[in-house]
């Protein structure tokens, strides 16, 4: 397990130095340059900026020079080009956890919700709830994220106008309060998705010999459901969290966006509308390394579960 | 015969599918005797399976639905109960193994804590006795180090080594009656042998009745004491296991043991097929199911549903070839055929 989990880290190593190579490639390849503003710069200010920020040596070595800034133990992104005297490190460290908190909640609601959900369904297929919840199943899956934020705010303006106080916060960022709508809404999508999962996943489990051994057994319904179905029908779900963790994280920005949060995703598209080198490099190097991160982490926890991976 | 433990009588499962309702048992009977062995033989489809399913109370309803008949286990009706009901016999009076044992366990749970559930469900023992005795089980079933096989999983155990633990899992509760589905045809013949033997040596010391289902007939010489043969949702035959080898009465039991490999090699003698396939169940024949691929079908077969007659002590053939007035044929009913 040790051996693997080493593996497994070496090659998320190499996959996070993939994806600042290409990173660096694709940025150098847009057009126009970081310097390029509305207002007319002279030719000395011009050189001045560039020998700042090291835009006058040759890409190979801004390249290299990246890289060698990047390594651990103490790596550094450099100064935000458009923000004055800005420290990627520091955009990263003050907005990141917000960012972290959200993905880390929306996440916990969609796995509560789809493992319940979909357990649901696969026991009342075919009847009114199950027909009810793969509706709403379909709907969270296919409409945009956005909408639900819209219309999440919608509902709070309402509830608490109902009330006659703010009690749950329309937007902005700080309590949990603040917190419940935006990774309800952020979740809302994964939760339709691990729903459908759960479902397919219980209904083949159902047919399974070892269900069939459990009632020979002479076990109660819901013993066996809970010993017998759920561990295993959760495994296929564990596989999905992986990736979902990702696209949370990074499909954060939208839900941030409207709510008002000050999470990172925010910096992340300035910084590429405005070709801000450093922070793109820093902000997507760290999304990606974070996200290689869970992706291991599922994988491994992943083992704990089905002890058939354990022992590879 | 009041040493009778489980008595069947009439029973019929039919099932919903999309195509109509199949009828997959029709009007089964058969008794199993304490400490002895019934085997239920047949091909694929003709309802083996499911009639012991139905008495578990393992058919899933719907699609399947019981249309009549008992069993009495003890004198006390088990057909068709709710599940808290059916619980107080299954795994406890009825123990039951099945034919793949790699599919059969819980992939995510360890052997030892497989056997033990059935002990604290049943019996209300602890985590801790109910896993000491399940330990205690897997060497029964003469599992080497048994302590820490317990702590393993399925996939880490050979096909024979699961089928023992099946098995010792299926005793943990000392049943009256193991019904085994099939235990030996996922199993290569040397497993095989060994598992047949651990459940002989197994019944003889718990004085267990086993109820074993099975196609292969070498495995019903071996181990049954009585014999039901099943065709088409119906037993056609039954009696001892000499009156089955050796005076089979319907020309079903004949195909069979026609078509089965001898011991001893010899050229000149053929396996002689059953040729053609079993009736529709979804529109069962009016006579004889057997009627199209009989090799001495009569007329009367077509039409008119054979009656049972009884050919001696406990040997009963559902063929209209038993009737008095039916034409003599050679190989049934004879020594030696």
């Amino acid at each position: 397990m040790l051996i693997y989990t080493l593996k497994r880290l070496v090659a998320g190593v190499i996959t996070v130095w993939f994806i600042a190579t290409a990173t660096f490639i694709a940025m150098h390849q847009v057009p126009g340059d970081p310097l390029m503003n509305d207002k007319a710069v002279s030719d000395v200010i011009r050189q001045n900026l560039e020998q700042r920020y090291g835009l006058d040596k040759p890409v190979s070595q801004q390249y290299l020079i990246f890289l060698s800034n990047m390594l651990p133990p103490d790596p550094d992104f450099g100064i935000s080009f458009t923000q004055q005297n800005r420290r990627v490190n520091d955009i990263i460290k003050d907005h990141f956890p917000v960012s972290a908190i959200l993905g880390l909640l929306a996440i916990t609601f969609a796995t509560l919700g789809g493992i319940l959900f979909g357990a649901l369904t696969a026991i009342y297929r075919n009847r009114l709830p199950d027909f009810i919840i793969m509706f709403l199943v379909i709907l969270g899956i296919s409409v945009p994220s956005f909408v639900f934020a819209a219309l999440g705010q919608l509902l709070l303006v309402n509830v608490n106008a109902l009330i006659g106080y703010s009690f749950i916060p329309v937007a902005g960022w700080g309590t949990l309060m603040h917190m419940l709508m935006p990774s309800l809404v952020l979740g809302l999508g994964t939760m339709a998705l691990l729903t459908r999962l759960m479902r397919s996943s219980m209904l083949e489990v159902v047919n399974e010999d070892y269900i069939k051994t459990a009632r020979a057994k002479g076990l109660s319904p819901i013993r066996i459901f809970l010993k017998h179905q759920l561990r295993n029908a959760i495994l296929p779900v564990i596989t999905i969290l992986g990736p979902q963790i990702a696209a949370i994280t990074t499909g954060g920005f939208v839900v941030e966006f409207v709510f008002a949060i000050p999470g990172l995703g925010r910096y992340f598209i300035q910084a590429v509308q405005q070709l801000d080198y450093t922070v793109i490099m820093g902000t997507t190097v760290f999304y990606g390394a974070f996200l290689v991160l869970m992706v291991i982490t599922v994988d491994v926890l992943y083992g704990f579960i089905d002890p058939r991976v354990r022992l590879k | 015969m009041d040493d009778t433990i489980l008595e069947v009588t009439d029973l019929s499962v039919e099932f919903a599918t999309y195509g109509g309702v199949v009828q997959a048992v029709r009007g089964v009977s058969f008794t199993v005797q304490r400490g002895k062995t019934l085997a239920i033989v047949g091909e694929s489809g003709c309802g083996k399976s499911v009639t012991v399913q139905s008495i578990m109370g393992l058919t899933p309803v719907p699609p399947g639905k019981i249309n009549s008949g008992t069993a009495l286990l003890n004198g006390k009706n088990i057909l068709g109960l709710d599940t808290k009901s059916a619980n107080q016999f299954r795994g406890v009076e009825i123990g039951m193994i099945f034919q793949d044992p790699m599919s059969s366990l819980n992939p995510t749970m360890t052997i030892g804590n497989q056997i033990a559930e059935t002990l604290m469900v049943h019996r209300g023992k602890s985590n801790r006795d109910a896993l000491r005795e399940a330990t205690v089980l897997l060497e029964r079933t003469q599992i080497p180090e048994a302590a820490k096989r317990a702590k393993q999983y399925p996939f880490e155990f050979s096909g024979g080594m699961l089928q023992r633990a099946m098995i010792a899992q299926s005793l943990a509760c000392n049943p009256s009656i193991l019904i085994a589905d099939e235990p030996t045809t996922a199993l290569d013949v040397t497993i095989q042998a060994q598992i047949l033997e651990l459940m002989q040596e197994l019944q003889r010391t718990e004085n267990m009745s086993i109820i074993l289902i099975t196609h292969d007939l070498a495995v019903v010489a071996r181990m049954a004491d009585e014999v039901a043969v099943m065709y088409a949702g119906e037993i056609v035959e039954s009696g001892s296991v000499d009156d089955i080898f050796y005076k089979s009465a319907h020309p079903y039991t004949l195909g069979l043991k026609q078509a089965m490999p001898s011991n001893t090699a010899n050229r000149e003698k053929q396996l002689i097929p059953i040729h053609g396939s079993p009736p529709d169940l979804f529109a069962p024949p009016v006579g004889c199911g057997y009627y199209a691929r009989c090799p001495h079908a009569m007329k009367t077969c077509e039409r008119n549903p054979p009656e049972l007659f009884a050919l001696g002590d406990e040997h009963y053939a559902k063929c209209w070839l038993q009737h008095p007035d039916a034409p003599t044929v050679d190989a049934l009913n004879q020594m030696d055929n």
